[in-house]
């Protein structure tokens, strides 16, 4: 069972929540993330539930004109 | 600074600035060199975007976010690559987030040749964000009815293309432009895309926009940092020219030295005053 982190597999943590999953792969300051096409306050991270499959992308900044 | 320059202040959602000019992060040589282009050009926003972390990355973006901060500079970030409502929307949120910001420069892309924006989905991106609180800057063309409708839409300011990302090819459609000016008077007009030369934005300047957005232009030049000063030049040099008025452009030759008088001429002066120029340099010209 795992989740596709930016386009990569990533077994699904336990709880299955978005905030385990961040704790488990503690990516750099700042980011933003979403899940399934759909942006995720950090406010509900702890209560956000990820499935199985589910999309998860993390950015963070960088240039841009 | 002078006097004149602190009154005529750029005024964007309330924000205010001194600098007309803003400055894209993309495509330097190095973070040294951007951050060089920035203190030469003193920008009042610097553009940013977001990018998918990659695995194992775990300085990403952390860099780059300290030289932001160490600049002091208002921050812009943009929906650059997405094409549909959905995804430009969502970039927008997660961009608030993360800059802690609501300025968001609006791209949703509907022409993958010359980048040309997407101007029914724009308008119904716009529509959203501005509706979610967001203090939107929507890259568009110069197409009246585009603006017209994003203004409707809620948007406070407007940044039309002068030509196509990227190209440096400066205004395309100069007509155009000077008419969209004409008929939005009081809303900010920021040209954003395709200038390529200071000439160029000192151009739209002097034609009444109320700032000029680049980035390649400056980053691709031979010495960037250099350039950044060009342009900031530039964009300061246009808004005085348009603010100073210019002249009326005229069909025939009118002399600007005294008629009157002239060594050789067969008309006598004599029992003529001679009525001078009020501009002693114009003599001779």
């Amino acid at each position: 069972m795992s989740v596709i982190v930016n386009g990569q597999p990533q077994r699904l943590p336990e709880p299955p929540t978005l905030a385990a999953l961040l704790l488990l792969l503690s990516p750099s300051t700042p980011f933003a993330v979403a899940r399934n096409g759909e942006f995720v306050p950090r406010t509900i991270y702890e209560e956000c539930r990820i499935n199985p499959n589910d999309q998860i992308v993390i950015v963070h900044p960088t240039v841009g004109g | 600074m002078t006097k004149r320059e602190n009154e005529d202040q750029l005024v964007l959602y309330g924000h205010r600035f001194a600098s007309r000019l803003l400055l894209g992060t993309a495509r330097y040589e190095s973070p040294r060199q951007l951050a060089d282009a920035i203190r030469v050009g003193d920008p009042c926003l610097l553009t940013v975007s977001l990018r998918r972390q990659l695995p194992g990355a775990k300085d990403a973006g952390r860099s780059f976010w300290n030289l932001l901060r160490d600049t002091g500079r208002t921050i812009l970030p943009n929906t650059a690559g997405c094409h549909d409502v959905r995804e430009a929307v969502n970039t927008a949120c997660m961009a608030r987030e993360l800059f802690d910001t609501s300025l968001i420069k609006l791209e949703v892309i509907g022409d993958e040749v010359n980048l040309q924006p997407d101007p029914f989905r724009l308008v119904e991106a716009a529509t959203e964000l501005v509706k979610l609180g967001f203090q939107v800057l929507p890259y568009c063309t110069e197409d009246w009815v585009l603006c017209r409708r994003l203004m409707d839409a809620g948007c406070e300011v407007l940044m039309p293309w002068a030509a196509p990302i990227g190209t440096g090819q400066g205004p395309r459609n100069p007509s155009a432009l000077r008419e969209l000016r004409r008929r939005a008077p009081n809303i900010p007009l920021i040209v954003d895309a395709g200038i390529g030369l200071p000439s160029h934005a000192c151009q739209v300047m002097e034609w009444g926009f109320d700032a000029v957005l680049v980035n390649s232009s400056v980053s691709r030049a031979i010495d960037p940092v250099r350039m950044a000063g060009a342009f900031s030049a530039a964009v300061r040099a246009g808004r005085s020219g348009y603010l100073a008025g210019p002249m009326t452009v005229q069909e025939l030759a009118v002399p600007s030295t005294p008629e009157l008088g002239r060594p050789f001429s067969a008309d006598s002066c004599m029992g003529t005053e001679i009525v001078h120029g009020p501009v002693s340099s114009e003599i001779g010209s």
